[in-house]
């Protein structure tokens, strides 16, 4: 489904990223995680086609991104970014029909088929009686499942979002990622996203991808990541992993309560 | 700005109220003057043309309507219609509320031109006549310059355009100035004259001479109001939604830029139009580009029709400078909106 190949990305004589090899299969979660200035963001950017790799290729469904026109890349892969830009004066249902642009085009206005994705959307995510309000009057986890019902309403195979729990309370990001989990299930959804919180990232997703100093640390199922050595050493700080009612938890240590020659991310009793 | 989307009845309302200004501009435009002529006689002249009774105006008369006052506000209304959609555009493309049509140096540029043709050309004329092509000229050449300055790169942001546009701007102005420092008083009246603006050379040679670039440049400017409505959410969020950002942003401002070069060629530089229109606009119907774009076109034109009616009558038979009347009826009618729509906002 979503191939990488030999990826790297620069920032003029910087290299962000390099050499990523990923094979993301369809209807699967895929979650990239890794410290601050790994490179997880330029990566997603790459994935969703808004950055030209300087070497390798980025190909969903066969079809190399480079290749395709924005309306065309548009229908194929959807995102989210950590940051959305919401615009003031724009109702909640204008705002998720945008979603539907590569479809009807910018010279015409959406057809009965593109107001009835969005009316889905709208009700899947239960944003139907938000649809007169503006926009930037929703609350912060509001905002959120708006913009990732933007993305939906593209109806691409592949969603890929960038630290979508963002400035989030917990309920709300379980919120958004129940949603997300719930998409995959039922409507084979592909999805590739960056999160920070890695008790989070174990929880929801079936496969971890690592990513240090631009390069690809562990690849590998959620549980196996996570218990990883290379984890704790990614990070620079201790890690415990707990067990809680069958969920993994990872916990931070504070280095004074660390025990000197042991590894902090250690399975609890 | 407005607080919620607005409703279907203010939209309607808004527009029933823009198309009324716009008569009443067009009247305004054709009976109001020096010589008085009633408007039941123009009106009675202009039946007359399509077999229903006769015209009772004296070929003076009759010239006066239609050589002079009827070009002057047909002018009048395609220059504001040019002025309002352009910076509206502009405001939308480069999301940035303070962009006008000048912004990317079309006014420097233009005022150089005419520097040069005023100054070299002249040699005493009041107007060469070739001012109009080398303003026209002067225009493109600073907005090519800017756009390939700051825009070589498909990937340049808005802002290196609009900085690219500043010292582009910066760098005409002070050659216009010191060709201004090289000349007699006499030229230098006439450069203030045309800078400030003014419709008082109008006839119907300049309205077919800017009427296609108005058409066709206004008509792109406003079939991109849905492109700049998906604009507003930043250039990678657009592009991941299936918009082509740079193509679009090229096209919108090659159009913007064409048709208000056409029409500062013809009438000068007019300032507050191209920034003030689209503000009230959207103060009124919102911010989305598909209703601001179309309302502006016949607001802009209204305005500026109305804005030289008061130009040419208050202290007749001299006129004010047009982009002065724009100001002065502009800047207050903008800060009551504000006001009115501010306590309307909880």
């Amino acid at each position: 489904m979503v191939h990488l190949d030999n990826v790297s990305l620069r920032a003029g004589s910087t290299t962000l990223v390099r050499d990523v090899n990923l094979d993301v299969a369809a209807g699967s979660w895929c979650t990239i995680i890794g410290p601050n200035g790994a490179g997880k963001t330029t990566l997603v950017a790459a994935i969703a086609g808004l950055r030209s790799p300087s070497h390798g290729s980025v190909s969903i469904d066969g079809q190399p991104l480079a290749e395709l026109h924005e309306r065309e890349r548009a229908r194929l892969v959807a995102y989210v970014p950590q940051h959305p830009e919401i615009p003031a004066g724009m109702a909640v249902e204008e705002y998720v029909a945008l979603g539907r642009v590569a479809f009807h085009g910018v010279l015409r206005a959406p057809s009965a088929h593109d107001r009835e994705v969005v009316a889905g959307v709208l009700e899947r995510l239960e944003l139907a009686d938000f649809r007169g309000r503006d926009s930037t009057s929703l609350s912060g986890g509001e905002r959120q499942r708006m913009v990732l019902a933007r993305a939906l309403a593209q109806a691409t195979k592949v969603v890929v979002l960038d630290e979508p729990t963002t400035g989030l309370d917990v309920r709300h990001q379980m919120d958004i990622l129940e949603q997300l989990k719930t998409e995959v299930a039922e409507c084979g959804l592909t999805v590739i996203a960056t999160l920070h919180d890695l008790t989070l990232a174990g929880l929801f997703t079936d496969r971890l991808v690592l990513l240090s100093r631009g390069v690809v640390v562990v690849d590998g199922l959620a549980h196996d990541v996570i218990r990883s050595p290379q984890l704790e050493a990614s990070y620079g700080t201790s890690l415990r992993v707990v067990n809680v009612d069958g969920s993994d938890v990872v916990v931070p240590v504070r280095a004074e309560f660390s025990r000197p020659g042991t590894a902090a991310h250690r399975l609890a009793p | 700005m407005l607080a919620s989307p607005p409703s279907t009845r203010r939209v309607f309302f808004v527009v029933a109220a823009t198309v009324a200004a716009l008569g009443l501009a067009v009247v305004f435009g054709l009976v109001i003057g020096p010589t008085s002529i009633s408007t039941s006689r123009i009106l009675g002249n202009v039946f007359s043309y399509v077999g229903i009774g006769h015209s009772t105006l004296t070929s003076l008369q009759s010239s006066i309507v239609w050589q002079l006052r009827a070009p002057r506000m047909v002018l009048g209304l395609l220059a504001g219609a040019m002025l309002a959609v352009a910076g509206g555009t502009y405001q939308g493309v480069f999301r940035n509320p303070l962009a006008d049509p000048y912004l990317l140096g079309v006014a420097a540029g233009a005022g150089l031109g005419a520097t040069l043709a005023i100054v070299n050309i002249a040699h005493g004329s009041s107007v060469p006549t070739w001012t109009p092509v080398l303003a026209f000229v002067g225009a493109m050449v600073a907005v090519v310059l800017t756009w390939v300055i700051g825009g070589r790169s498909l990937r340049s942001t808005p802002a290196t355009l609009v900085l690219a546009g500043v010292a582009i701007s910066a760098l005409f102005t002070s050659a216009q100035t010191f060709l201004q420092q090289q000349s007699s008083t006499q030229s230098i009246a006439r450069v203030y004259i045309w800078l400030l603006g003014s419709l008082s050379n109008a006839n119907w040679r300049s309205v077919v001479i800017v009427l296609p670039y108005v058409v066709v440049c206004g008509a792109v400017c406003v079939l991109a109001g849905r492109a700049l409505d998906v604009m507003s959410v930043g250039d990678d969020e657009a592009r991941s939604l299936g918009l082509s950002v740079s193509t679009l942003r090229l096209v919108v401002v090659a159009a913007s830029s064409l048709g208000t070069a056409a029409i500062v060629s013809v009438v000068g530089l007019i300032g507050f139009v191209g920034i003030i229109v689209p503000h009230i606009t959207r103060l009124l119907v919102g911010t989305s580009y598909r209703r601001i774009l179309p309302i502006s076109v016949v607001f802009g034109a209204a305005f500026l029709v109305l804005c030289d009616t008061v130009a040419r009558t208050v202290m007749a038979p001299s006129e004010l400078p047009l982009g002065v009347v724009t100001a002065v009826i502009g800047a207050p009618v903008f800060v009551v909106i504000l006001s009115v729509r501010r306590m309307g906002t909880p």
